[in-house]
């Protein structure tokens, strides 16, 4: 008998006996027990251009070395498409792990619905004194209980102008006021060169803008208390200055979103542009010839006493509260704040996401980048623009937490108003009743 | 004799053929399971869904009776969604027809590089939504698209058209791609029917002094009635439900020009977290299409008859 001869030559009998036991028992083990040792976590997101899928690789490598029996996963979800896909996700309750760059008035529909683990732990292992002052704030739907938190604050809606259009057309200082960039418009559209891309279409991109503009006429969509405030003069304002503005956009920008936006601007099919600081890096790589030229602003007001009122999404990290192996999640959630990663991310799209840590801001290998150096005035500009920036889910700082903001951009309700006065023409005060109504409806629900 | 034997009680049935009754009931039973997780209980569980309001993450919600109905009957939302997957429906539906029809005649006359032509022609077909709609929505582009370029070249435009956002050009936009689409569908069941038809029919019209018109509409269409009517229903029903193409394409805008009734509920379950107005707006749907479903049974029973 070969085995037993190896047997007797290797181990005695009653270890291998005991060895297959083991195996036996071990085979028996509850999955639930083995699965404990070995953990995927899923991570999902809307940004992920080439070079933000490079620095997610690097945090999820780091952050693997250090946890060696955790494996993260990185799922693509989309700016129009994610409100579905998580809709079907919690339902299901197979949620992702965490998920990150959703806009902040997202996250606290979904905290308010109960489907969110509480972030304070995060913030903790963070360190709260690492971030800027308020950041943390629109995350805080309940008292002492924070739904998120920011992973980057973003200027979306500066800006962007061609100072060598400027000069050619006599322009010597950036519009501030609504006449000074419809005349700026006038003054350089021409020879296959449009004045300005703003959206036009029914799509998330439209609403977003255009509650910035109903700003910028120093209007409001809710009071304070969140009663609908939109059927007002400055609405009226606001819209007549977009339907002035189509003539100086682009024949497709009727259907125009994030990306097409960006693209006029960047392909300098446009003379101005309407952003974040993404524009810089697609310019460089994609546009060098006007790099030399480009510069941003806040946006232009109806007049010069009121204020500028950038949109800032305050793109978040979050946790489902179904999620599974909550502890490592908490803890991939913190790691996506350490320093190496962190900064790569954020140098994936400079100017694009901005840091919410303070600690960040200033470390040298932040600062250390050829966009951030070549364009130091305007990143600091949107820097300064974004620390004051709000959006709907938070008008202004004397405004409650709108938890249904995100439900109300995802109606298309805005777009729709903006599209009936602009490009149908429809009756202003009819649109602007209707308009209530459902917005109010929606509240309702 | 014969009236002992159809008097026989049921319980005298041969062994043999209770135990044949058995065996159909067994091998049956899989389909009506499978039919009735994957048909019955998503249809019951939208009615189920649709008398009450729930909010789409997390399923819950109260009921509320018929007010999602009402809704639906006293609101614009659905009739204008109803009018726009109508207009969309019989426009696109007419040009594939046409197209198709045209295309096959085509195809089955003796031409050059007609087996390669053939192939080719079913390309659009088992393209991904998605990358035609790439394709298209490059062509439409205002600043770069080769659409507007060819025009503005030719003379017959001096600027950029606005495709697809502004009415009627993106009603017109979405017919055309839907058309350009789903047309092979229709070569291939009419060239399949046009091969079929007895050359001696075409023979005898000749004899009879038949042009080549008066023998289409005399031969051709007749023998083509049967698989046309069938191509237009199932076509009829797949258009009605179409969603990708033109959500991708337009979003259902501009306002809601182009928002046809799968994309108001999808509106309605994903944008606005309202399942159960959505279900109500399901139900509706499926009761349109009802018509649709009753006019293609019957023809295939006729058909079968």
């Amino acid at each position: 008998m070969t085995t037993n001869k190896r047997m007797n030559a290797g181990l005695p009998r009653r270890t291998v006996l005991t060895g297959m036991a083991a195996a036996g028992a071990a085979a028996l083990m509850p999955r639930r027990i083995q699965a404990q040792e070995q953990i995927t976590l899923r991570w999902w997101s809307p940004q992920s251009s080439p070079e933000q899928l490079a620095a997610y690789k690097t945090q999820i490598a780091n952050f693997e070395a250090l946890h060696q029996n955790v494996k993260v996963v990185f799922e693509k979800t989309s700016d129009e498409g994610y409100a579905p896909q998580l809709a079907a996700a919690f339902a299901s309750g197979d949620v992702p792990n965490i998920v990150t760059h959703l806009p902040s008035f997202a996250v606290s529909n979904y905290w308010r619905n109960g489907l969110l683990e509480p972030f304070n732990d995060v913030i903790e292992m963070i360190g709260p004194e690492k971030f800027y002052d308020g950041v943390n704030r629109i995350y805080e739907i309940d008292k002492g209980q924070y739904a998120g938190t920011s992973i980057g604050n973003s200027a979306a809606n500066v800006i962007w102008l061609r100072k060598d259009l400027m000069e050619r057309a006599g322009i010597d200082k950036n519009p501030r006021t609504w006449d000074e960039l419809l005349s700026a418009c006038a003054a350089m559209q021409g020879g296959g060169i449009y004045g300005a891309p703003l959206p036009y279409g029914r799509n998330s991109m439209t609403t977003l803008i255009f509650i910035g503009v109903i700003h910028q006429a120093g209007g409001m969509v809710f009071s304070p208390d969140l009663e609908v405030a939109i059927d007002s003069q400055e609405t009226r304002d606001a819209l007549e200055f977009y339907k002035a503005m189509r003539q100086y956009c682009p024949p497709g920008a009727t259907n125009y979103s994030w990306g097409d936006s960006l693209t006029a601007f960047v392909s300098g099919a446009c003379a101005t542009g309407i952003y974040t600081g993404r524009v810089l890096i697609n310019v460089n790589n994609q546009n060098p010839g006007i790099a030399d030229h480009v510069t941003c602003d806040t946006y232009p007001t109806k007049s010069a006493d009121i204020a500028p009122w950038t949109f800032n999404d305050f793109p978040s990290v979050f946790i489902p509260k179904a999620a599974g192996n909550m502890e490592a999640t908490k803890q991939f959630a913190a790691f996506l704040y350490d320093p190496e990663g962190y900064i790569q991310q954020l140098h994936a799209a400079p100017g694009h996401v901005l840091p919410v840590l303070s600690t960040i801001a200033e470390m040298p290998e932040y600062q250390n980048n050829p966009i951030i150096e070549k364009y130091s005035a305007e990143v600091d500009k949107m820097a300064a623009a974004a620390a004051n920036g709000f959006n709907l889910g938070w008008e202004s700082t004397a405004h409650k937490p709108n938890v249904k903001a995100g439900e109300i951009v995802n109606s298309g309700v805005i777009a729709e108003m903006v599209q009936r006065v602009v490009l149908n023409d429809e009756n202003v005060d009819t649109v602007l009743g209707e308009t209530a109504k459902r917005i109010e409806e929606i509240m309702a629900g | 004799m014969t009236a002992i034997a159809t008097n026989i009680p049921k319980s005298a049935t041969p062994p043999l053929e209770r135990a044949y009754a058995r065996l159909g009931v067994l091998l049956i039973a899989p389909t009506i399971l499978v039919f009735s997780l994957v048909i019955v209980y998503p249809l019951l569980a939208a009615i189920y869904l649709s008398v009450f309001s729930i909010y789409t993450p997390t399923l819950q919600g109260g009921f509320v009776g018929a007010d999602n109905y009402i809704e639906l009957l006293t609101g614009k939302a659905f009739w204008n969604s109803l009018k726009v997957t109508l207009i969309w429906t019989v426009g696109t539906l007419t040009l594939q027809i046409v197209a198709g029809v045209g295309l096959a005649l085509l195809l089955h006359q003796n031409i050059w590089f007609r087996s390669l032509a053939r192939s080719l022609v079913l390309f659009p077909y088992f393209l991904s939504t998605v990358v035609a709609v790439l394709v298209w929505k490059w062509l439409f582009n205002d600043l770069y698209g080769a659409l507007n370029q060819g025009l503005m070249q030719l003379g017959i435009i001096d600027m950029p058209l606005d495709w697809l956002g502004s009415m009627p050009n993106a009603m017109i936009g979405v017919i055309l791609v839907g058309a350009w689409k789903f047309f092979p569908f229709v070569v291939i069941a009419v060239l399949a029917r046009l091969q079929t038809i007895p050359e001696n029919l075409y023979e005898a019209a000749r004899i009879d002094g038949a042009g080549p018109i008066a023998r289409f509409f005399d031969v051709t269409l007749p023998q083509l009635r049967s698989v046309l009517t069938v191509i237009i229903l199932l076509r009829a029903i797949w258009d009605f439900k179409e969603f990708d193409l033109l959500y991708l394409l337009t979003g259902g805008g501009p306002v809601t020009s182009t928002q046809t009734l799968s994309l108001l509920v999808y509106q309605e379950a994903f944008g606005l977290n309202q399942m159960g107005q959505a279900a109500a707006y399901s139900v509706g749907m499926m009761l349109v299409m009802l018509v649709f479903m009753v006019l293609y049974i019957r023809q295939t029973k006729e058909k079968n008859a």
